[in-house]
């Protein structure tokens, strides 16, 4: 068995190859294209199957059994519930503004924001719900008896109570929002519960937050250094406006720079805490990923996709689970003869609103 | 018959691993453990599930997380009577894939085929009500915007009379918007902005303007792109996000292209028959072409510009309308000067239209 330091006290191993993961991901590609794009629910399910199958968790690996179907169908839905109706409603509020309605308009399409903004929350959570209900592992799945239309309003609110306070909250309502969602998530009889606090996060998102003002700072420190020893002859007020200019560029680099790795800190920080404060019954789990991993992990994700012109972008589920897993730790203990299968119920379509929104799971 | 191999078992009621013998009997099967027997089971029943490392893993039908867990060489009576494995997915699966991705490319080229093709067809069979009524309900009466005077109005029947052989399903109306633009809506709306109007150097300007948009509704374009749009929009739906949306563009802009081409012949043979000089139309599209900067570019349509914009470049269409002049032929003026004025001063003498565009509450 692989045995290696890393591993050693891992619960979660990965077991996959990219090698292997290729043989599934180019035919998907071709098939996703002569399709177009029909076969990417497909796809995604098979995706998943080897990568759940290569995970080891204690002495079993996981399956996915999600099919490709549901998420179809699940998109479908969100096609003709979502998307067909909103078509209509833009054309009415197109039709209400050249008639000079434009305060119905206005309200018709702030209606159609804030309904979006509310299933955006409910697509999150459904996700998550969904993933949990399709994974088994030595028999048992998870689930979750809620669907999700509480935590939509939540997500509502809590967003904006985040933003209100010149966006100093949204370490809380993210931290918040990830324990509502795992609150109301379980596997075989046990529920999770997640206690994440977020006042710990709030150093490293002031970092993040801070980048701007700080560079800013520093450059009108520099540039007032820099007239200050300067002379007032015209030759050196020319070789001063020179540096002035090199500087404004590295300022700008450094914004480009700087700002995304803080903002990988701050998530790095965030999934650290996240992850950590989840307990299902006697398991705990953690996350050792730290912010130099992340940033590592993100750069050559970018050097993959950028020197494969693109193609490289099909391993990136692969390079996503793999990080995850690699990173993921478990303590404590199962007792198997207690473990026994959920009661939640299984809805029988997939992730058709998060796939509408395009946003993430976990 | 009763045969007997190893595999390994959870009945999904906990995460127990049980090592159990298969005993076949018939088309029943049971699960031997040391000290008990589980079943008997219907191979009917038996289902697919994945494929974990070495192993394949049935799963039972109504039975949630039952697994049975085959590994190494399968015997033949046993292997008989399992579902076949799934890889790709049903369809590709049943054709080979090489077979499925042939089929798969085909049956998108001919929908894509049918969305472009169909909508000139269709469009014509879609009753003048139905047409009717979504134009009154884009347009209504433009948020009060149409200008209107005795002299104004048959000044612009006259113009419409003279271009078309049917005026009365047309409702041309000058909109007091200060734009250089005009366009043809469903329902044989055609709305002229009152900044084309009055920049216009002549009424022949405004009659070339006014056929091509005449053309528009003559050719039922407005009805075709609508189709077309939703169709893409359907077929093109299976496609995420932004590549979706290119190949939409791309594939409606050439449509609109060939559009706008059309309704410029439309205009010319109008012209023609209303014997007014396209002289002013072209002089028209040398002054846009000014603003658009075709006309220093020197190339025609094989210019990147000209071939990824909707309408063709407006030096180009200078060219026809110049080359559509019958030399010797006797031009009347589309209006008498008095007529003439009249049209152009309509909505500076209409104090009830309102002006603007969007959000403005005069």
């Amino acid at each position: 068995m692989n045995d290696d330091l890393s591993h050693r006290h891992s619960a979660f191993r990965f077991y996959g190859s990219w090698l292997e993961f290729a043989r599934i991901a180019f035919p998907n590609l071709l098939l996703t294209i002569v399709t177009l794009g029909i076969y990417r629910f497909w796809a995604t399910t098979r995706e998943r199957e080897y990568l759940w199958s290569k995970t080891e968790f204690i002495d079993e690996r996981l399956e996915w059994t999600g099919k490709g179907i549901e998420l179809f169908v699940g998109f479908v839905m969100a096609f003709l519930l979502i998307g067909l109706p909103l078509i209509v409603i833009q054309l009415i509020s197109q039709g209400l503004i050249f008639r000079g309605e434009a305060i119905l308009a206005g309200v018709i399409t702030l209606m159609m924001f804030l309904l979006l903004f509310y299933l955006t929350g409910v697509a999150y959570f459904r996700a998550l719900r969904y993933r949990l209900s399709r994974t088994y592992w030595r028999g048992i799945r998870g689930g979750s008896d809620d669907p999700g239309l509480q935590y939509g309003l939540a997500y509502m609110w809590k967003s904006v109570v985040g933003w209100l306070p010149i966006f100093l909250g949204v370490p809380w309502s993210m931290i918040s929002l990830w324990n509502d969602r795992w609150n109301a998530m379980s596997f075989g009889p046990h529920r999770f519960s997640a206690t994440a606090e977020w006042k710990p996060l709030m150093k490293r998102y002031l970092l993040f937050y801070l980048v701007p003002f700080l560079l800013f700072m520093g450059a009108v420190v520099f540039g007032i250094s820099m007239a200050a020893s300067g002379g007032t002859s015209d030759a050196l007020g020319s070789t001063g406006i020179a540096i002035g200019a090199i500087f404004a560029i590295i300022a700008v680099l450094s914004l480009y720079i700087f700002l995304p790795l803080a903002a990988l800190a701050y998530y790095s920080k965030y999934f650290r805490l996240a992850v950590g404060g989840l307990r299902l019954h006697n398991l705990e789990f953690d996350f050792r990923a730290r912010a130099p991993d992340w940033i590592l992990f993100f750069l050559a994700n970018m050097a993959i996709v950028i020197c494969t012109l693109g193609i490289g972008y099909i391993f990136m589920p692969y390079r996503n689970w793999k990080f995850f897993i690699d990173h993921m730790e478990a303590y404590g203990e199962i007792n198997i003869d207690d473990l026994t299968q959920s009661e939640t119920v299984v809805a029988k379509h997939g992730e058709g609103l998060l796939d509408a929104f395009d946003v993430g799971a976990i | 018959m009763s045969a007997f191999f190893d595999a390994w078992h959870y009945d999904g009621k906990n995460a127990v691993r049980r090592k159990v013998e298969v005993q076949i009997i018939g088309r029943q099967f049971f699960l031997l453990e040391t000290e008990q027997r589980h079943g008997p089971f219907a191979f009917s029943d038996v289902e697919y599930v994945t494929r974990k490392d070495d192993a394949d893993v049935y799963g039972l039908k109504a039975a949630d997380g039952w697994r049975l867990m085959l590994s190494g060489p399968v015997p033949s009576d046993l292997s008989a009577m399992l579902p076949a494995r799934r890889n790709y997915g049903g369809w590709v699966d049943r054709l080979g894939f090489g077979k499925a991705a042939v089929a798969f490319t085909l049956a998108s080229a001919a929908a894509v085929a049918i969305v472009l093709l169909s909508p000139q067809w269709l469009a014509p069979l879609i009753p003048d009500s139905v047409d009717e009524k979504l134009g009154d309900a884009l347009v209504g009466d433009f948020g009060g915007r149409f200008c209107s005077t005795p002299a104004g109005d048959a000044a612009l029947k006259k113009l419409v009379a003279s271009l078309d052989a049917n005026p009365d399903d047309l409702q041309v109306e000058v909109a007091k918007i200060d734009m250089v633009n005009a366009v043809a809506l469903p329902g044989g709306k055609v709305i002229l902005f009152d900044g084309l109007v009055k920049q216009a150097r002549s009424p022949d300007e405004v009659a070339g303007v006014l056929a091509h948009e005449i053309g528009h509704v003559r050719e039922k374009h407005v009805m075709q792109a609508l189709l077309r749009q939703m169709g893409l929009a359907v077929v093109l739906g299976g496609i995420d996000g932004n590549s979706g949306a290119l190949v939409n563009n791309m594939l409606s802009m050439s449509y609109s292209r060939e559009s706008e081409a059309e309704a410029d012949a439309h205009s010319m043979k109008a012209l023609g028959g209303a014997n007014i000089s396209p002289i002013g139309t072209a002089s028209f599209f040398d002054r846009l072409s000014k603003m658009d900067g075709s006309a220093n570019s020197g190339t025609s349509d094989n210019d990147i510009a000209g071939y990824m914009s909707s309408h063709p470049l407006s030096r180009s269409r200078k060219d026809a309308f110049e080359k559509s002049i019958v030399k010797g032929k006797n031009y009347k003026p589309a209006l008498t000067p008095a007529e003439w004025t009249e049209l152009k001063t309509m909505c500076t003498q209409d104090r009830n239209a309102k002006s603007g565009f969007g959000f403005d509450f005069n």
